[in-house]
């Protein structure tokens, strides 16, 4: 099996060259034993290189290559398809890494060289014992799901089933819509937030390409890009939509009063209910959790008064498993609890609120019909006080993070309360105004300079109720001065974190969570929208904080990665899985105990390994006792004899 | 204690009534050997069957046999094996059915309790003895070993005689079995380190030294595999030696064949070996003290198994054998595992 | 003068992290000493025992195992895995009397090349003094 390796040894320009004699390494390669063909060249990855590389293979016969150059992540692609260009298996080519683990950080020449020559000695004792392998193909089930029904989840799901392909759109509320159709206006066009929302929200509802699936949890994950089997939990809504007529007599009956989400608290709503008069799919939702009985005998008033029968007490949950190709998730953000700030009142003060309680305060469709009222006594405050990063860039306290988008809302908060209130004061507590984006330091400057809102620069430490006011104490650190005011109302822009329950999720679909529990992109610059897991993406705020239209852009990023998977009859598996060796497995399992993809199972007495499954990770084959598993391509006898050459010399 | 004639009878009638296919047990050896194993097929044989403090043997080495003598067979006798074992050998079971190596079904287990005492060490009692002849001994009920010589009877404290695997033994009564003779006893020794914590005080230099000295003497006869019920493995991967080539050994398995240490006993592949086999032996091993045993050179190799079976306790709270559904020690983890040997 | 001595070492990296993060202190000019030699492997999980022994007994001074941090892992739990089994052999080493700075693991991320700089800086010197590793290599 005597091998015809070619080493090519890249300058890198002085990259390389500066530190490693490359014409030495070369030279010392030449006479290994299976290099056939060894030289040195400037740049390999120019397209004069790749030429060379693949010339060399063919007038030398070569059977595999070694490029000694930079690391692979940024190559092995590059000179894997020039061995294809030169006739022979991709898997034949393997990278030594000269430069970032050897040149650039060595300033010695000759122990560099030394060096240099045992990685790619090493690289070469591997490349020689490569089988040569062909990816692996599967079907695709060219169908997608959003996870998440927000603008993010919205969009994305618009955009996939534009394309043709069917989406099922999951969203754990009774209506879509998510935060954005709580909003009044919108930053800096002061476009109304439900006006620009809601029709996307009816193209969903009547698009034939979405299935949608309000109230509903993603139970369970199971496969792999291209062939995700989804378990879904629908929840019973005790309403018959297709009967249901809206005609709200069950409203009027019901005697239970609960918080009203959709308000943030600010008012109530019957156990039955239909979120907001825009919602879709537009029916009522029967919320067992504050209904007395879901019984004819403990109330049934709204079974009584349903003169079509919609009301079914009888609703169960309902499992539903949908197989798709690609998954986005948008599962958005939360506001960090006004309960978590010991400094400004737990909470606790009806006139403090926070920033999305606020939105529905101006909002026409809120609770005061977009009169601007405090909570507690419903007159109109004369002064208000509110508070940038609160729960933001605080490490010590609260969240470490800037949830990037209070600044814009704020001053927007600023400017709709004096379009409400023109004689009344607003002033805003600031670290830093970060208002980049397009149009936005104008829209700032818009709020100081035509709405006469004070800016104040420094922390409020202390926020109390006092005598039917709100007494804000801070401090003013551009001139230095303690800062007394006596509030009608204060607005806290509370920190934006993932939503409630977004880390199980994460766990479910094998998606990673960063240090603050949003979602983790693969990779912070290039891959931004990719989870770390194929055939998943992400989008809005539930992988950072992030504005409308940033949301947008990334859901749409995100159903261009899943279509493109989508689009493909078949997808491709790298080759390099596990294998095993029936005839040293005594089927103790202990492999498929460790395979963190469920990949291996025992059949017969004997370890299987699903090819599709295995990522290649190989801690099957450091388990193993008897060496009956191991990953193709980097097999413990390569790596033997990689020890073997690293060690040489 | 343990009646003999109670545990003669019930293989006599396992045997009449065909439950199992034969006995794994233990018999008087000729030779001066108080004790041999077994292999009793006929029930009127029940008779042969002994059981004193000389019944050292892990006989759960014997199903590595009958399993591969199955496997060769056209029409196997898939009745159970019938198999005596004692708190210690019982565990082997355990780790044996964890490992799917046999099923619960292919052994019928006849326990023996250790209560409070265990096996002896031939080499303290021969040295206590003084050259004398044991005719016959047996544990008299109070932790001495009471041993009749041709010069009468010799009365020793079980401290003196006892092997220390049975010093350090954390379950002297099988934790499986289907019949079990005598007590359940549950002893919680206070030493159950204590060979290990010895070289462990000592220093790396010291350690060293004795390791060395240790494995100088080595000759690599791999007795100590060929007795462990753990080394079931048709070819060991750290030897070249019984690599089986059999009709169905593909070219690419004989290439892939590493030669991770040479077959000369020097004492760097020795070492090697011995390293190996206490890795694989980690979590797995009972502490039945066989490899010690049966090394011809007095290598202390239960040290290495002792070792890593303290490590498996005092970091992960990991027990051998006590469960045979757990997963194995190195296929499991906890989030709380120790890191502080990590930077 | 005697020439100084120069411990080999062999550092076993992780693709995705340790690898990673090497490659970053590369791509930051960091300066080591060359005494490693790096074999990258998908994952700190998938190093056998096997390897480490090996790497001693072909005369390495010192080995290395770097993976990713806990609950970073690319492949989910692969450095659960190899943090329990490395643990156990590094016991096992130490108690038959290897010096224990001769074998060390860490965990670094694909952003942690200063870690990995100076992991690499305090290997080499804590190696120097300790002379060339003979008790587990291979004589010559």
């Amino acid at each position: 099996m005597k091998k015809r390796t070619g080493v090519f040894v890249c300058h890198c320009g002085i990259n390389i060259a500066g530190t490693v004699d490359v014409k030495k390494v070369a030279d010392k390669l030449s006479k290994h034993d299976g290099v056939a063909h060894s030289e040195d060249y400037v740049y390999m990855c120019s397209d004069p290189g790749q030429k060379l590389i693949t010339n060399a293979i063919k007038e030398n016969n070569l059977d595999s290559i070694v490029v000694s150059c930079c690391s692979p992540n940024l190559h092995e692609k590059t000179f894997q398809n020039a061995a294809k260009a030169g006739g022979i298996n991709e898997f034949q080519s393997e990278i030594a890494n000269i430069r970032e683990q050897c040149s650039w950080v060595h300033k010695d020449k000759e122990k560099a060289t030394v060096k240099a020559e045992k990685i790619t000695r090493s690289a070469v004792e591997r490349v020689i014992r490569n089988e040569s392998l062909d990816p692996i193909s599967f079907p695709v089930t060219r169908r997608g799901m959003v996870i998440g029904a927000g603008i993010a989840g919205i969009q994305a799901a618009l955009d996939m089933a534009n394309t043709g392909y069917e989406v099922i759109l999951v969203e754990k509320n009774p209506s879509i819509g998510g935060h954005m159709i709580q909003l009044s206006e919108t930053f800096p066009t002061l476009d109304c937030s439900q006006c620009i929302l809601s029709p996307k929200m009816v193209e969903v509802s009547k698009h034939e390409n979405i299935k949608l699936l309000t109230y509903s949890e993603v139970q369970e994950v199971s496969g792999y890009v291209g062939n995700f089997k989804v378990k879904i939990k629908k929840n019973p809504t005790f309403v018959d939509p297709k009967k249901c007529t809206l005609c709200d007599e069950c409203t009027k009956v019901c005697p239970v009063v609960t918080s009203n989400e959709f308000d943030l608290g600010l008012t109530g709503r019957r156990a039955i209910y239909m979120p907001f008069p825009q919602a879709i799919p537009a029916t009522y939702t029967l919320d067992d959790k504050n209904c007395p009985g879901l019984l004819p005998i403990a109330c049934g008033k709204c079974s009584d008064v349903c003169d079509p029968g919609a009301i079914d007490y009888d609703q169960k949950p309902e499992i539903i498993e949908e197989e798709v190709g690609a998954i986005v998730v948008a599962t958005g953000f939360d506001l960090y609890g006004k309960e978590e700030m010991g400094e400004y009142g737990y909470g606790k003060y009806a006139d403090v609120l926070d920033g999305l309680q606020f939105e529905r305060l101006c909002s026409a469709s809120g609770p005061t019909q977009g009169k601007i009222l405090r909570p507690s006594d419903h007159k109109v405050p004369k002064e208000v006080v509110f508070i940038q990063c609160s729960g933001s860039r605080d490490p010590e306290l609260h969240c470490a993070y800037c949830s990037k988008i209070c600044c814009m809302y704020t001053a927007k908060h600023a400017l709709l309360y004096k379009h409400h209130v023109p004689d009344g004061q607003a002033y805003i507590f600031y670290i830093d105004i970060r208002s980049g984006g397009k149009g936005y330091e104008e829209f700032v400057q818009r709020v100081i300079e035509e709405d006469d809102v004070v800016y104040l620069r420094g922390k409020v430490s202390k926020i109390f109720e006092d005598n039917g006011k709100i007494t804000v104490w801070g401090v003013d650190t551009l001139s230095g001065k303690n800062v007394e005011i006596n509030a009608d109302l204060v607005v806290l822009a509370q920190a934006m974190r993932p939503s409630k329950d977004a880390d199980k999720l994460a766990k479910l679909l094998k998606i990673g969570t960063d240090k603050d529990g949003f979602l983790q992109e693969a990779h912070p610059k290039l891959r931004p929208v990719e989870s770390v897991t194929a055939g998943m993406f992400l989008a809005g705020a539930a992988q950072a904080p992030k504005d409308i239209p940033e949301a947008v852009a990334q859901a749409s990023g995100a159903a261009a990665k899943a279509v493109a998977i989508l689009s493909q009859e078949n997808l491709f598996h790298s080759p390099q899985v596990a294998k095993n060796f029936p005839n040293l497995c005594t089927g103790c399992g202990m492999c498929v105990d460790v395979c963190p993809y469920g990949a291996l199972s025992l059949k017969d007495g004997k370890v299987e390994v699903n090819e599709i499954l295995c990522e290649g990770c190989g801690t099957c084959s450091a388990t193993c006792l008897r060496a009956a598993i191991e990953v193709k391509n980097i097999t413990p006898l390569q790596i033997y004899e990689m020890i073997n050459a690293s060690l040489g010399g | 204690m343990v009646n003999l004639d109670d545990l003669k009878k019930e293989a006599h009638r396992i045997l009449e009534e065909n439950k199992v296919k034969y006995i794994i047990g233990y018999s008087q050896g000729s030779n001066g050997f108080p004790a041999v194993p077994a292999f009793i097929r006929n029930p009127e044989d029940s008779d042969n069957l002994i059981w004193n403090p000389a019944c050292i043997h892990n006989l759960t080495r014997f199903l590595r046999d009958e399993k591969k003598r199955k496997a060769r067979e056209k029409h196997p006798d898939n009745r159970p094996v019938g198999i005596i074992v004692k708190g210690c050998d019982s565990r082997a079971i355990n780790v044996l059915l964890q490992e799917n190596y046999i099923t619960r079904e292919d052994v019928f287990i006849l326990g023996v309790s250790c209560e409070d005492t265990g096996v002896i060490d031939e080499k303290k009692l021969a040295k206590k003895l003084m050259g004398k002849m044991a005719l016959s001994f047996d544990w008299d009920g109070n932790r001495n070993l009471v041993v009749t010589t041709k010069n009468g009877e010799i009365k020793i404290n079980a401290d003196e005689v006892l092997a220390e695997r049975c010093l350090e033994c954390p379950a002297q009564s099988p934790v499986v079995y289907d019949i079990l003779f005598g007590d359940k006893v549950k002893r919680s020794p206070e030493t159950r380190f204590e060979s290990v914590e010895k070289i462990e005080k000592l220093s790396t230099e010291e350690r060293w030294a004795f390791w060395k000295e240790q494995f100088d003497k080595c000759i690599r006869c791999y007795a100590c595999r060929s007795v462990c019920p753990m080394c079931y493995c048709d070819e060991c991967v750290v030897d070249t030696i019984s690599f089986a080539v059999t009709a169905d050994t593909t070219a690419e398995e004989k290439a892939q064949k590493i030669k991770w240490i040479d077959k000369s006993p020097v004492p760097s592949e020795t070492f090697f070996y011995h390293m190996v086999r206490a890795i694989h032996l980690a979590g797995r091993c009972i502490d039945c003290g066989e490899c010690e045993r049966v090394c011809p050179l007095d290598i202390p190799i239960r040290f290495l198994n002792k070792k890593l079976e303290k490590e498996a306790k005092n970091l992960f709270d990991y027990e051998v054998g006590f469960d045979p559904n757990q997963l194995s020690l190195v296929s499991s983890f906890k989030d709380e595992d120790p890191e502080d040997f990590i930077r | 003068m005697a020439e100084e001595f120069e411990p080999k070492i062999v550092a076993f990296l992780c693709k995705w992290c340790s690898s990673a993060g090497s490659d970053l202190a590369g791509v930051s000019r960091m300066q080591y000493p060359s005494n490693v030699v790096p074999i990258t492997v998908m994952c700190s999980g998938s190093v056998s025992p096997l390897y480490i022994l090996s790497a001693f007994n072909k005369g390495a001074d010192g080995v290395l195992v770097s993976g990713c941090h806990p609950g970073d892992c690319h492949y989910i739990k692969g450095n659960y895995y190899a943090r329990r089994r490395i643990a156990l052999v590094k016991e096992l080493l130490e108690f038959t009397g290897l010096e224990p700075e001769r074998f060390q693991m860490s965990w670094v991320s694909a952003a942690e090349g200063k870690k990995y700089t100076e992991i690499i800086k305090d290997f080499v010197k804590i190696l120097k003094p300790l002379g060339p590793q003979k008790k587990l290599g291979r004589s010559q």
